[in-house]
């Protein structure tokens, strides 16, 4: 058991407190930041060109609806004649992988984690482990979209890497996210410090008050 | 035996004092006599003198000693003479050494009527409420508690699939790694995950 004065000179050490830790499983705790493997990688990239698969067939039923718009049904014209009302299949094809670029790009960019990844817990991080940079990110989306089999290199690399990460010396990790990722936690009354002297609950100040904005306030 | 030699005593009558020792005991006794009755005399001299006047003089201090000592007092600061010339250290250490405070206070402090008197709003103002709030989640592990008791099927299911597909990398990459005999991979990556920070 820990007592109060143990706990407050961790604080002052800097340890995190563990309330303010996300809710992770104890048996998923060992495997944060680790380099995920093919099969996880594998099912997120899945998810993700399914998900762009939908929504392109999702694309084409709107085109298909959109039509009888511009071109009312007539005498000569048949509902069914797809080719009349939609763009071909090579064009959508394009339109898919273009769609999918553009989607690993932004999210990569700005959290790390696609859909897929968000699903299974990974997220794709950069040399310095950070988020990829928009570059990179877009680097990465169109190696990753024109290469896919790349992935494979995963399945025998020493560190689980890809042939995308060995070239743009990107990584994919487990971070299993709790909660929604991107955004910011909000202060918690341990962000405030802690001490014999703080004004924490006090009369004066709300308890989300935050000792930033306190020191503003005085 | 031959050579034995017995010795035998026999009372031998004390020979007739001298003159001279007759009258040497003569003059002690009768030097002794006059010792004895000197003492005596001053004995009974003393009880009859002595006392009286002691009587006497003591009756008299009884009534001059208060007033001097009043005067006296009346005449200095006994205050700056204690300050001065008595080492309070000394006293008060040796009076704490010689006492059990704590059993003291026990027996002779009402602490429920200084409780009651106490100003409780001022101490919980310098009470460090909500660290302690924080103390008291993470010592009965409140999050998890919480996580245990409001975790949906479908958070479940997610961290079972994320769990098995982990297993399967892991299987993977084992089987990989033995047919190529190769001892294990390096996983560490750069960076924090944002899951433990």
């Amino acid at each position: 058991m820990t007592t109060f004065r143990e706990y407050r000179e961790d604080l002052d050490r800097g340890v995190t407190p563990a309330h303010t830790l996300p809710a992770l499983p104890s048996y998923a705790v060992p495997l944060q930041g680790n380099r995920a493997g093919f099969v996880s990688r594998a099912i997120a990239a899945c998810i993700d060109v399914l998900l762009i698969f939908l929504v392109v067939l999702g694309t084409v039923a709107v085109i298909w609806m959109v039509s009888f718009i511009v071109q009312p049904l007539n005498a000569q014209s048949d509902a069914l004649n797809l080719q009349q009302r939609v763009p071909r299949v090579a064009v959508m094809i394009l339109y898919g992988y273009g769609l999918n670029v553009l989607y690993w790009t932004v999210f990569w960019a700005t959290s790390g984690r696609t859909v897929g990844n968000l699903v299974m817990g990974l997220r794709v991080v950069n040399r310095k482990g950070e988020h990829p940079s928009w570059v990179g990110a877009f680097t990465r989306a169109v190696f990753c979209t024109v290469f896919p089999i790349g992935l494979a290199w995963s399945i025998v690399s020493g560190a689980n890497r890809s042939v995308q990460d060995v070239v743009l010396r990107t990584s994919v990790i487990y971070d299993w996210v709790v909660g929604i990722p991107g955004l910011r936690r909000s202060p918690t009354w341990s962000d405030t410090p802690a001490g014999p002297d703080v004004t924490i609950g006090s009369r004066d100040t709300t308890p989300l008050q935050t000792a930033a904005e306190q020191g503003e306030a005085t | 035996m031959p050579g034995e030699v017995i010795l035998v005593t026999r009372p031998v009558p004390a020979p007739a004092p001298t003159p001279l020792e007759a009258l040497r005991v003569l003059l002690a006794s009768t030097v002794g006599m006059a010792a004895g009755t000197a003492a005596t005399m001053a004995a009974l001299a003393e009880q009859a003198i002595v006392t009286p006047v002691a009587n006497v003089v003591n009756a008299s201090l009884d009534r001059l000693v208060p007033v001097i000592a009043d005067a006296v007092i009346e005449r200095i600061d006994l205050t700056d003479l204690v300050l001065e010339r008595v080492d309070l250290h000394r006293i008060v250490e040796s009076a704490l050494d010689s006492l059990d405070l704590t059993d003291l206070v026990i027996q002779r402090v009402d602490v429920n009527a200084i409780v009651a008197e106490a100003d409780i709003d001022a101490v919980i103002d310098r009470v460090p409420i909500l660290p302690l709030a924080n103390y008291v989640i993470d010592e009965i592990n409140l999050p998890q508690i919480i996580r245990d008791s409001t975790s949906g099927i479908a958070g479940d299911a997610l961290n079972t699939m994320r769990r098995q597909s982990a297993g399967a990398d892991d299987l993977v990459s084992r089987i990989v790694d033995r047919a190529t005999f190769r001892k294990g991979r390096k996983l560490d990556a750069p960076g924090t995950p944002e899951s433990l920070s």
